[in-house]
This record gives structure tokens, C-alpha cells and sequence, in this order.
């Protein structure tokens, strides 16, 4: 009985430590990575070849490489080395611009055939047979099967799923963390604000992996033996199923799945005997119930059972918790009467810009710009100057090319053809995420909140240069970090004061209603410090009084040095806020100047006839 | 993830928050509280029960679910005819089956769960899945076990409680060279599946050719996993073998084997077969994919040497054929009646269950001994053939030696009883005949 | 020599059966937008179909029908009652695949769980061999062959020239603008599900005579297969699905001939990897 106990209490120690690898791919980073099993298998591989003697041993039944009878712990720390190595060339699979899907199917292929290949090639890992005769740690000094070696070994394995947990809930609270998260509700618009999506990713599956391979080294020392069965992409399945049902985002669910999942879900259909005349029944039954709950699950509660915990930052410094919050699809009428207008102080909005010594009028300039998709024109030979200090706007009708053109000035999309220079160097090469923390901002035409970030995070997100943001200052924690979030949290704070929106800063920015989350999007390319603003029609879907108060705040700020080249379709903005204004039909630049010089324009009213 | 959380705020008063961790709690301990009910309904069992566990560690789902309950039935045969004999010291004996999920890290927990609910009085089964993880818990338990395979770890490691009277699989391929040998084959191709069982035949059997002075036309490595083989069928084909080797369970030898017959337009190549192909379920699979009078004519295996006739065999026909129908889906049951999967364990559990009698003692640590002695027996000792007559013969104050329909047995230092071999066919109705035998100095001969 | 020209029939029939699993898979991606990995679980209750009718004394080749027949129902049901409320949710496709896995996993194992974990097979003959120089095909599996150009044949005529056809490439070209044109897309979706459901119960019908014997975890690998083959050619292009299964077919019987056939499906594995790695829009899709 006894024996049973600590068999469940090391299992679920290492399923728990699994899981929370897992949850820190995917329910914190947002990397679906199904080929999460290679990485506890191949720690156990690891573990099982540090600790083996020379492969003649034993009447040399098997064949493997290393090894090096290795001392414990030496083989566990291997085991997590190898997990966190072989976590690079994947990240480089899921590097790529791949959708999310197509991703998924290549990491699950790829745990398919590395089992293959360990399975089919003897010499490497003895092949199907797997290594047994695996040494457990101390067997020279304790006996393995007495009972306090075992329940030496659950305690340790209990200890260090405890100390996993610590770890990754230190760094998900950081900085860092916050980051991650941000990147899986929306990369693209992380990209956009200057986090390293590639590095993350990296750091992400390089933690995830050592993790999940010390697991597997943990396993292997408790069953002496590993084979290629013990690792199939059924065991991925079961601990995607765990997180999922558990709670995804969130640490505690991941610990939770573990145990309700491959422990007791597995050990309990032990207990129901066997259909006689048919003993294969309830095991492949066990399996239709676990496709079934990943199916219910995410469908009737996809946070899990323990959701992701809310980020309050402000609590009651926020103001009275009375705010209503508007239905998702509010009018604009619903929208002004909830929102106060942006408090008319004299004062400008505390926005830092950045302090650029460029002299040159010209910050941004493109030549002959142009992007064909599928052999389709979208933008062709743009040449535009954009002046510094300026409030530019860029019109034009519908499919002239206006958001493609934004988008390559920000970096989100490439150009096929020209060039853009910022600040006189050419970055036509520089990648998004490089040209936002050179002061090179954008927002985005549609909905690109981080949803399950609250509204303060999404503000504190943007600003760029946060220690805490790398892994190594994750790791460094709050002594390291703790001032600049403080300092970062004021400046929120007080952003979210002068728009009028600081009862729902503690709000998950999704929960809003279109207007409100239009102003969370400006206030959030405010907050990263920008020294070219690109807007993509921020005031669509934004009450007409209130747009016009953004208008006169994005003029004051240029005037504090700030360029804003802003795409609108709203002509009476364009008359009130914008000078010069550039016209674009049809993917070319058709002329520029003033609202009244355009409007005379006989070009460029046929444009918007025709057009 | 965007789009896997709906963003809408917890439906939430405070109330159903703190009844949504109630549940997780509730969840979490209700698999607690069903670890002990089941732990704590084990032990109740134990102590009141007069009934012996005999234990069928083996797969019963996964890629080799059709051996567990394979053995199973021979398990039922031979406990029944025990319990009719009136039982070991006034004990009933009962089988049980334990799924191991043909997988090592699911066999552990299996096993140690089987202990938790009541230490059986000996194990059978143990295959190539699971056997190098769960034979080192036996040991410790000092629970006698009969396995049933043959790698070669267990012909080099010792473990106390341990016994094997299948043959390891380096002398199996031995034994079929033998078989070809015999039938003056000496162009000879092996195709054996990528699992763990019959990767081991490989070597020994390429060594052994070479001291035959036999020909290797062709070496193919069929993948379980997949359904077609034609090139390596064709592969095989083209280098012109009198005779394939072969061991690949599951679909894969009946899918094969039609491709090579098809391929060599469609006449079958001569096949020999390990000792694994003895099963219903085999033959079941190949005779309904090359038809049953091909196998008929076109296949020879190895086996151990098993009885035919007298006394043991008739016993253990009786046992084995009162079992038919109880179990599903397995095929024509007169296989079982050779089958190394019935056979063996047939007699491994009647030498325990003599070994047990004779030490008046259903503790392994006191009979494990008793079994060496029943199965080599000691000078003078009568030959018994069923347990009835063994029972008799040790009450009559006689020492025994048991010898079932699985032959004599001769352990070795490491407890494997290797025996002789036997050159076994199928007839066209599935029964198995045996057809010649493999003697020990022909073996030797090839460098066993 | 002659084992690699032999080698290129086999690919033939592997390439044959693979297309149509293929070009049905591909074109359920183009029109709902989804990666429908239950479509090997699809198959293989579709071949369980033919094979309970087949029991019956009924020829294969009729028996087939019944697998059409199930394959169309089942991915019928699938979609209405799983992908589609999925979809509108706005679950993001990464998830869909979590839950296509989770669909795999019922349907694999509930059939497992009725019919048991060992294998059937078909009764049917294959028919005298032919043989043309090195190759070496028997009857069945020229039949197969055929059946599989003539519904490439049929695909063609379909999505080229009729209605529905067109409508389909709209819809999978862009949906919100086939909508705002007056295509009905929802029926057009339902539709594509029906007759996509049926080319899968083909395709497991065939698979299952291809097989010889099966059961029912025999697809597991044979989907791998088929993503390859979608992947190589192009995901959502039924050309790009017919090109990769050529290829992937006779990639895979040609390397059992050259290389050891341990690794036969490694070198699948690999072509769908390094596709994934610098053209996942595949062969024949345009330029992202």
C-alpha cells in the first residue's frame, strides 16, 4: 500500500512539473507546442545515459551512446539541460510567420517522427527496446525498494514540483511574464511594440523544456526504463488535456490538471473492473472520455477550472468600482454618455517623447514604396516626406492602399519593392519590433487590445526599455525590477486619469466597449514613447466630440515635438487637425497639401467619386 | 490564445467564485478519497479472503492487447483444474488481470496498485513491454513470477523470484536457422517488425547464417505502425529467398505476407515463424489474408518441445478446452493447445502451485525454491504429470517432479528453463502439429 | 533496377489512395478553414462500415457505398455539431486543432471500444496480377488506381464548371465577399462537408482493400501521410493535394527501395517539415 502511495506521489510530482512546463509554453507565452513530449523524453533519455554504465555492461544486452555512471544529481541536471537545448531548433519551427494551426500540426509531426527515428535507429537509444536497468539516484548507498528510499523519493519529487511552481510563478509575475502574455493575445501587435516575439519565444520553450526534462529525468530514476511506447503523441494529448481542464494561464490549474488528469483520471479507471469477455473495453473508453472532456471543456468552460488569476494594479486607487461597463456592441451614443470627456486641463497629456537630436525636416521618408499580393497592386511607387513635428494625414478611398502603406512604414508587412529611411538610415530591412523602440509607433485598424491583459497592463506593456521584460530580469526579480514598475504604474495611472477612463483600469481591456478600447489603443501608442506616431483610423467607431478632443491632444504634442501621420477617412478631421494631407487612390500617391488646396483638386474629387 | 477565453467578465458574485474552488477542491479530493477506498477495499480483501490471486500482468490495451487475454485463459484453465483438485492448503485460486498498457511507465503504478489492493500469491505474464520495469518490483516483493519474455536481459541478470520457461530469443533464432537447415533452404530473408519483441531475433539470427553457411539474401524492418509493405515485400521477392524469417505481430505479418505472395506472383515463399506465431490470433489474421491451406503448406515454426498425447497433454486439453467460449475474440482456441503463451504458464502455475504445497507455504520467499526442485527434480523423484497426481505424490510423503505439457523443464543459473525446440505447422483448420524436432547439438553447431 | 520501377507502382497505388484522403482533406480546409485532423478517424469508421456490410456477403465494391455513406454523415455531423459552433465562437485555429484531436480521440476509440482491439479484413480477391516489365500490380489495386483518377477526374469537373463548384472557390477565396456577392456560404460550407465526407469514406473504403488488414488505430500514421501531401502541394489546393500525393507516394515506396525502410516514412515526415519551414503555403499556393 504504501509503495502504491508513493508511486502516485512521485507520478503526480512529475506530472504536476510537466504540466507547469506546458503552462508556461502555452497557457502563459501562448505556443501551442505539441511536441512538448520530446522534451520530458528526451531529459529521460539524457537522465538514463548520464547514469548507465558503458553500454558492454549488464552482459551488454543493449546498445546507446554516453553512458558516464554519472553521480545523482548530475544526471537530473543533464536531463533539464538537454530538455532546454533541444528547445532551440524548435523554436526556430515556430519562429516562422506560420499560423497557429499549421504550427501545431508541425511540432506534432515532428514528436511523431523523432519517435520514429529513435525506434527504427538501435545504436542511438537502443531503439524499441528502450534502456532499462536505469540506475536510480543514490542505489549504491540506499536501497531502492525500501520504503524509506521511496518515500525519500516522492518527498523530493513533491519538493520539486513545489519549487517549479515558485519559479515559474516568480518569473510570470514579472515583467517578463506580462510580456509573454501579451505576445500570445496578440502578437502582432506585441511586435509592434517593440517586444522581441522570436526571443520570447525562445526563452519561453527553452524554460518550458528544461522543465519538462527534468520531469523525465525524475520518471526515469523511479522506473529504471524508458522505451519509445512511453511517449507517444497520446501522452502530449493527455497533458495538453490536463492544462486545459485545469486552467489555462494559470499555475495553480496547470498543478491542479495534473493531478485530475494523468493521475487520478488514468488511476482511477484502474479501479473498475474489467467488462469480462472484454477487457480492452473500459481502457479504450478511458480514452473516448478524454476526448470528450477536451471537447466540453472547451466549449463550456475554455479558462478551465482554476482560470487565469486578473492583475488588479490599482484596487481602490482606482475609484469607485461603479463604472458600468458598456455591452460590447454600444452605440457611439451609449459610448458619450458613459465617457467623461477627456479632462480639459491645460496641461498637455503626460506623454514622454522621445528626445531625438534629429535635426533634418524629413523624419520619415519612403521611396517609390510599393507591395503586390498575388499580383495584385496594393501599393505602387509611393514616395512620400513626412515632416517632423507635423500632424500629416493620409486620405484617400476605400482600397487605395492607405493601411498597406502604414503598415510597411511600421514594419508589419513587408515591401516588394523601395525604400524607407527614419532619421536619414535606411530601415527598410529593420524588423517591426526594432523600428517601435527606435520611436517608430503604430496602432492598428481593428480591434488589437490585449484582451486578457487588464487595461492598466496593456498600458504598461507599451513602455519600452522595462528591465523586468528579459528573462534574465525575470529571474533578477522584484529587487531588480520593482522601481521602474512603480514608475511605470504612475505614468499609467495618470494617462488613464486625463482620458477619463480610470475605473476600469483593472478591467480586461476586452470587456469594453469599441470606444473605449479605440482610447486604450491611443493612450497605449502614447505610453511607448513614440517619436513618429502612425495611427490607423483611430477615431472610427469614437463619438464625434470626443474625437475632436484627441484631435487638439495630438496637435498640442506636436507642437512638444511628436510626428503623427495619422490614415482617417473622416474629412472633417482632416480639415480641423491635419496639414499637409496626402490623397492615395488606388495604391499610388495622387497629391498633398492642404484640405482647401485638395478640394480643388479636380484629380482627386474624381478619386473619391469613382473610387 | 485569443479566442479560446470568452473575455466576458466572471459571471460572477463572490458566491460562485468560492463554490467554483469548493468544486476544485472537491474534485481533487474526491480522487484522493477514491485512492483510499481503493487501497483500504484491497486490504479488507486480504485479510478476510482464503482465496489465492494469481496475477495476469500483461497488456490488455495498446498495440499488444490480444496477449493478455490470451494468457488469461490459460490462467483460468489451470486454476480451475487446481481448485477442482481441492486447491492449494485449502485455498481456492483466482486470476486477475492487471493491464499494463503495454508500456513501462504505465505498468509501475499498475503493479504497485496491484500490490495496494493485496499481494497476489504469484504473477504471470510479464512481457517485452513491461517485463525489465516491473520484474525488479517482483524481486522486491519477493513475488514469484512467471514471464514470458525473451529478451536477453533476463539471460544475464539474476533476479531471484524470476523464472522463464520460454525460450530466450537469441536461441530462437537459432533454432529457426536449424529449421531451415532442415529443410535444406540456404537463400534465406528476414523480416521482423520494429517493436521491441522482434528486433532481438535479428543479430543472433544473422550470426547464425553466417556459421550455417547460409546466404542473407535480404534483411527488410517492417514498421507496426503502418499497413502497406509493398517495396520491402518486393524487395525481399527480388532477392530470391527459399525461405523468409519472420516475427511482426498484429496486422502487419498477414499484410505482408499476402504482398510477398501477390509480389512473387502468387505463390507464397516458404515461412518460418518464431515461436509468438503459434497463436490463435495469428493465424487467424494470416489465414484469412493468404488463406489457411497456404499456411498450411507454406509454414513451419519453432516452439519448445510440447506433449501430444498422455497424460499431462490430456489434462491440460481437458483444462484449456473447458475454458472455450468464456473468453471473446480470440480465435481458433484447439491453437492454444501449443500455443508457448498457454503452455507455459499452464505448467509455470502448476509448478507454484506444487512448489506451494510442498513448502506448505504461499509465500514466496519459502516456495520460490521448492519450484527449482519440482522443475529439475531431485534424484529418484517420481514424475507427475497434473497437479491432482502431485498433490497425492507429496502426500504420500514422495518427492516430484512435475512434469506438464510443456515437457521436462531444466533451469539454468538465471532461473530460464530453455528446453528443447520442436518444429511446429499449422493444418488448414488452424490446429497445430508437430512435425519434427531441433536437437541441442545442431544448435550448438551454429555457435549457440 | 527493376525493385525501383516496381518501387514507382507501388508509390502508384499509395499515391492513388492518398489522394483522395488528400484532395477531401484540402478542400475542407479551403472552404470551412479548418485543419480536420479527425479525417483519419473519419476514414477508419468509414472502412469498419464497408467491412460490416462486406460480413454480410456483400462485394467490397458495393460495400464501399456504405463506407461513402458514413463518411458523409459523420463529417456532416462533425461540423454541425463540433467545428462550425467552435468557429463562431472565434476560437482561434491553434485551438481547433485541440479539439480536432479530441474528436480524434472519440472516434478512434469508440471504435475500438465496439469493435475490439484485434483486426479485420475485408473478404475480397485481389484478382490476377499483372504484370508489365518490372511492374507488378493485381487487379484490385488497378481498380483503385482507376477509381482514384476517375474521382480527381470527377473533382476537377466539379470545382471547374459547375455552380457549386464556383461558389466553393469563392467561398474559400474569400467568405465575406462571396457573401456580399449573394452566395448562400453556409449552405455552400455544408455542402462542400457532405461531399468532402464522402470522398473521406472512399478514401477509407480504399484504404481498408489497399490494407489488406486493419484496425482501428491504422490511421494514426496514414494522416501524417496526408498532411504531408496537402502541405507539399499546397494547403486548400485540391491540384496542390493531387500533385503531393503523387509525390509523397512514390517518395515513400521509392526510399524503401534506396534507403533502409525503417525510415520510409521519415523522408514524408521531412518533405512536410521542410515545407512548413519555407513555403507553407505549398507548391502550387501563391506567395504569402
Amino acid at each position: 500500500m504504501v509503495y502504491y502511495i508513493t508511486t502516485l506521489l512521485v507520478y503526480g510530482g512529475v506530472d504536476a512539473i510537466a504540466c507547469l512546463g506546458l503552462s508556461q509554453q502555452f497557457g502563459i507565452a501562448g505556443v501551442t507546442n505539441f511536441g512538448f513530449i520530446i522534451f520530458q523524453a528526451a531529459g529521460a533519455y539524457a537522465a538514463a545515459v548520464l547514469s548507465l554504465p558503458p553500454d558492454s555492461a549488464n552482459g551488454g544486452f543493449q546498445s546507446y551512446i554516453g553512458g558516464l555512471q554519472l553521480p545523482f544529481p548530475l544526471p537530473w541536471i543533464g536531463a533539464a539541460i538537454v530538455g532546454g537545448l533541444l528547445a532551440v531548433p524548435f523554436a526556430s519551427i515556430v519562429g516562422k510567420r506560420l499560423r497557429g494551426d499549421f504550427a501545431a500540426v508541425g511540432l506534432l509531426v515532428t514528436a511523431v517522427m523523432f519517435n520514429l527515428l529513435v525506434t527504427n535507429y538501435q545504436p542511438f537509444l537502443n531503439g524499441a527496446a528502450g534502456l532499462s536497468l536505469v540506475p536510480s539516484p543514490l542505489q549504491g548507498s540506499i536501497n531502492p525498494l525500501s520504503e524509506g528510499y521511496q518515500w525519500g523519493y516522492a518527498a523530493v519529487a513533491v519538493l520539486l514540483a513545489l519549487l517549479t511552481y515558485l519559479f515559474v510563478a516568480h518569473i510570470t509575475k514579472s515583467p517578463y511574464g506580462r510580456t509573454l502574455r501579451a505576445m500570445r493575445d496578440n502578437d502582432v501587435v506585441a511586435d509592434s511594440l517593440g517586444k522581441n516575439l522570436r526571443s520570447l519565444r525562445t526563452s519561453s520553450l527553452v524554460v518550458g523544456g528544461a522543465i519538462a526534462g527534468l520531469s523525465g529525468g525524475i520518471l526515469v530514476g523511479f522506473i529504471n526504463l524508458w522505451d519509445p511506447q512511453a511517449w507517444g503523441y497520446a501522452e502530449t494529448i493527455v497533458l495538453f488535456a490536463a492544462v486545459i481542464i485545469g486552467g489555462l494561464g494559470n499555475h495553480r490549474g496547470a498543478v491542479l490538471g495534473a493531478i485530475l488528469v494523468p493521475l487520478a483520471f488514468e488511476e482511477a479507471t484502474r479501479y473498475i473492473p474489467p467488462v469480462p469477455g472484454d477487457p480492452g473495453l473500459i481502457p479504450a473508453l478511458q480514452w473516448v472520455v478524454i476526448g470528450l472532456l477536451i471537447v466540453v471543456f472547451l466549449w463550456v468552460r475554455p479558462q478551465g477550472i482554476l482560470p487565469e488569476r486578473r492583475r488588479v494594479i490599482l484596487g481602490a486607487a482606482g475609484g469607485p468600482a461603479t463604472a458600468a461597463l458598456a455591452a460590447p456592441g454600444a452605440s457611439i451614443v451609449d459610448d458619450a454618455a458613459l465617457l467623461p470627456a477627456i479632462s480639459a486641463s491645460a496641461a498637455p497629456l503626460p506623454v514622454r517623447l522621445r528626445a531625438g537630436p534629429y535635426g533634418g525636416a524629413a523624419i520619415l521618408e519612403c521611396v517609390g514604396l510599393g507591395r503586390s499580393f498575388d499580383g495584385v497592386r496594393a501599393v505602387q511607387d509611393a514616395s512620400m516626406s513626412f515632416a517632423r513635428a507635423r500632424l500629416t494625414g493620409i486620405i484617400g478611398p476605400n482600397g487605395a492602399g492607405k493601411s498597406t502603406l502604414l503598415a510597411m512604414l511600421a514594419g508589419t508587412l513587408r515591401p516588394t519593392e523601395g525604400r524607407i529611411s527614419y532619421r536619414g538610415e535606411d530601415i527598410t530591412s529593420l524588423p517591426a519590433y526594432r523600428r517601435a523602440r527606435t520611436g517608430l509607433v503604430r496602432t492598428f485598424q481593428l480591434a488589437s487590445e490585449f484582451k486578457r491583459l487588464t487595461v492598466m497592463e496593456n498600458l504598461i506593456t507599451a513602455i519600452p526599455g522595462q528591465r523586468g521584460e528579459s528573462f534574465r530580469g525575470a529571474l533578477l526579480g522584484r529587487r531588480y525590477w520593482g522601481a521602474q514598475e512603480r514608475d511605470a504604474v504612475d505614468r499609467a495611472r495618470e494617462m488613464l486619469e486625463r482620458f477619463g477612463l480610470l475605473e476600469l483600469g483593472d478591467r480586461y481591456a476586452g470587456e469594453l466597449s469599441g470606444g473605449q478600447r479605440r482610447l486604450v489603443e491611443i493612450m497605449r501608442s502614447l505610453m511607448a514613447e513614440p517619436e513618429v506616431l502612425l495611427l490607423d483610423e483611430p477615431m472610427a467607431g469614437v463619438h464625434p466630440r470626443l474625437a475632436h478632443q484627441i484631435g487638439e491632444q495630438l496637435v498640442s504634442l506636436t507642437h512638444a515635438g511628436l510626428t503623427v501621420i495619422m490614415v482617417e477617412h473622416e474629412l472633417s478631421i482632416m480639415d480641423a487637425f491635419c496639414d499637409p494631407v496626402i490623397v492615395m487612390a488606388e495604391g499610388r500617391v495622387l497629391a498633398e497639401g492642404t484640405m482647401s488646396v485638395l478640394r480643388a483638386n479636380a484629380e482627386v474629387v474624381e478619386a473619391y467619386l469613382v473610387g | 490564445m485569443s479566442g479560446l477565453t470568452p473575455t466576458h467578465p466572471a459571471h460572477g458574485s463572490a458566491r460562485m467564485r468560492r463554490a467554483r474552488r469548493l468544486l476544485a477542491a472537491a474534485l481533487t479530493a474526491s480522487a484522493a478519497i477514491a485512492v483510499g477506498l481503493g487501497a483500504a477495499g484491497g486490504s479488507a480483501a486480504t485479510a478476510a479472503s482464503s482465496t489465492l490471486t494469481v496475477a495476469d500482468v500483461a497488456p490488455f490495451t495498446g498495440p499488444d492487447a490480444a496477449l493478455g487475454p490470451t494468457y488469461l485463459v490459460s490462467c483460468d484453465a489451470a486454476t480451475n483444474a487446481i481448485d477442482k483438485a481441492g486447491g492449494v492448503l485449502g485455498h481456492m485460486l483466482n486470476c486477475k488481470s492487471v493491464d499494463t498498457r503495454g508500456d513501462p511507465a504505465d505498468a509501475v503504478p499498475a503493479v504497485r496498485q496491484m500490490y495496494a489492493s493485496g499481494a497476489p500469491a504469484f504473477v504471470i505474464g510479464c512481457t517485452s513491454d513491461e517485463a525489465a520495469s516491473v520484474v525488479p518490483i517482483f524481486a522486491a516483493n519477493k513475488t514469484v513470477s512467471f514471464c514470458m519474455t525473451g529478451q536477453s536481459e533476463f539471460d544475464h541478470v539474476k533476479f531471484p523470484y524470476f523464472f522463464r520457461l520460454v525460450p530466450p530469443d537469441l536461441s530462437e533464432s537459432y533454432a529457426m536457422i536449424v529449421i531451415a537447415q532442415q529443410l535444406h533452404y540456404k537463400r534465406i530473408a528476414l523480416a521482423f517488425g520494429n517493436d521491441i519483441g522482434s528486433q532481438a531475433f535479428i543479430q543472433p539470427a544473422i550470426q547464425a547464417i553466417k556459421k550455417a553457411g547460409d546466404t542473407l539474401t535480404s534483411n527488410q524492418t517492417l514498421d507496426l505502425s503502418a499497413t502497406t509493405f509493398r517495396t520491402e515485400a518486393d524487395a525481399i521477392v527480388m532477392s530470391k529467398p527459399q525461405v523468409i524469417l519472420t516475427e511482426a505481430l498484429g496486422a502487419t505479418d498477414a499484410a505482408f505476407l499476402s504482398e510477398v505472395k501477390q509480389l512473387n506472383g502468387g505463390k507464397s515463399i516458404p515461412v518460418i515463424g518464431t515461436s509468438a506465431t503459434i497463436s490463435p490470433d495469428w493465424f487467424k489474421s494470416v489465414s484469412s489474408s493468404i488463406g489457411a491451406s497456404t499456411v498450411a503448406s507454406s509454414f513451419w515454426a519453432d516452439n519448445l518441445v510440447t506433449e501430444s498425447s498422455g497424460t499431462a497433454f490430456d489434462a491440460f486439453k481437458t483444462a484449456i478446452y473447458a475454458e472455450k467460449g468464456k473468453v471473446g475474440q480470440t480465435g481458433d482456441f484447439s491453437t492454444y493447445l501449443t500455443a508457448p503463451g498457454a503452455v507455459h504458464l499452464y505448467d509455470g502455475i502448476n509448478l507454484a502451485a506444487l512448489a506451494m504445497v510442498e513448502s506448505k507455504s504461499t509465500s514466496g520467499s519459502a516456495f520460490a525454491a521448492d519450484i527449482l526442485k519440482i522443475g529439475d527434480g531431485v534424484p529418484g523423484a517420481t514424475v507427475v504429470n497434473t497437479f491432482a497426481q502431485g498433490v497425492a505424490a507429496l502426500k504420500a510423503g514422495k518427492q516430484i517432479r512435475f512434469e506438464g505439457p510443456g515437457g521436462p523443464t531444466s533451469f539454468d543459473a538465471y532461473h530460464d528453463s530453455a528446453g528443447l525446440f520442436q518444429v511446429d505447422r499449422y493444418t488448414s483448420n488452424g490446429t497445430v502439429k508437430v512435425t519434427g524436432n531441433i536437437s541441442t547439438s545442431a544448435m550448438r553447431a551454429l555457435g549457440l | 533496377m527493376s525493385l525501383f520501377i516496381a518501387s514507382i507502382g507501388f508509390g502508384l497505388i499509395t499515391a492513388a489512395v492518398l489522394a483522395l484522403a488528400a484532395v477531401g482533406f484540402t478542400l475542407q480546409f479551403a472552404v470551412a478553414n479548418v485543419l480536420n485532423l479527425a479525417y483519419g478517424g473519419v476514414m477508419i469508421v468509414s472502412a469498419y462500415a464497408a467491412y460490416v456490410v462486406n460480413e454480410q456477403g456483400v462485394s467490397v465494391w458495393v460495400a464501399a457505398l456504405a463506407a461513402i455513406a458514413a463518411g458523409a454523415v459523420i463529417s456532416l455531423i462533425l461540423n454541425g455539431l463540433v467545428y462550425r459552433p467552435f468557429q463562431r465562437r472565434g476560437t482561434s485555429s491553434a485551438a481547433m486543432v485541440i479539439v480536432a484531436l479530441g474528436m480524434t480521440l472519440i472516434l478512434v476509440f469508440g471504435t475500438q471500444a465496439l469493435a475490439g482491439p484485434t483486426n479485420v479484413s475485408f473478404s475480397m480477391s485481389q484478382g490476377a496480377t499483372l504484370q508489365a516489365g518490372s511492374f507488378q500490380l493485381t487487379v484490385a489495386q488497378v481498380a483503385i488506381i482507376v477509381l482514384s483518377l476517375v474521382t480527381m477526374i470527377v473533382v476537377h469537373v466539379v470545382m471547374r464548371y459547375t455552380r457549386l463548384g464556383k461558389a466553393m472557390r469563392a467561398t474559400a477565396a474569400n467568405r465575406d465577399l462571396a457573401r456580399n456577392c449573394g452566395i448562400r456560404t453556409d449552405r455552400v460550407v455544408t455542402l462542400t462537408w457532405l461531399g468532402t465526407g464522402a470522398l473521406c469514406g472512399m478514401a477509407g473504403a480504399v484504404f481498408g482493400m489497399d490494407a489488406g488488414t486493419f484496425g482501428a488505430t491504422s490511421t494514426d500514421l496514414f494522416l501524417v501521410l496526408i498532411l504531408a501531401a496537402v502541405f507539399l502541394g499546397g494547403p486548400g489546393q485540391p491540384y496542390g493535394a493531387m500533385l503531393g500525393a503523387l509525390v509523397i507516394g512514390l517518395a515513400t515506396e521509392i526510399s524503401a527501395a534506396f534507403i533502409v525502410p525503417d525510415y520510409k516514412y521519415v523522408v514524408a515526415f521531412v518533405i512536410l517539415l521542410g515545407m512548413l519551414a519555407v513555403r507553407p503555403t505549398g507548391l502550387l499556393g501563391a506567395r504569402a
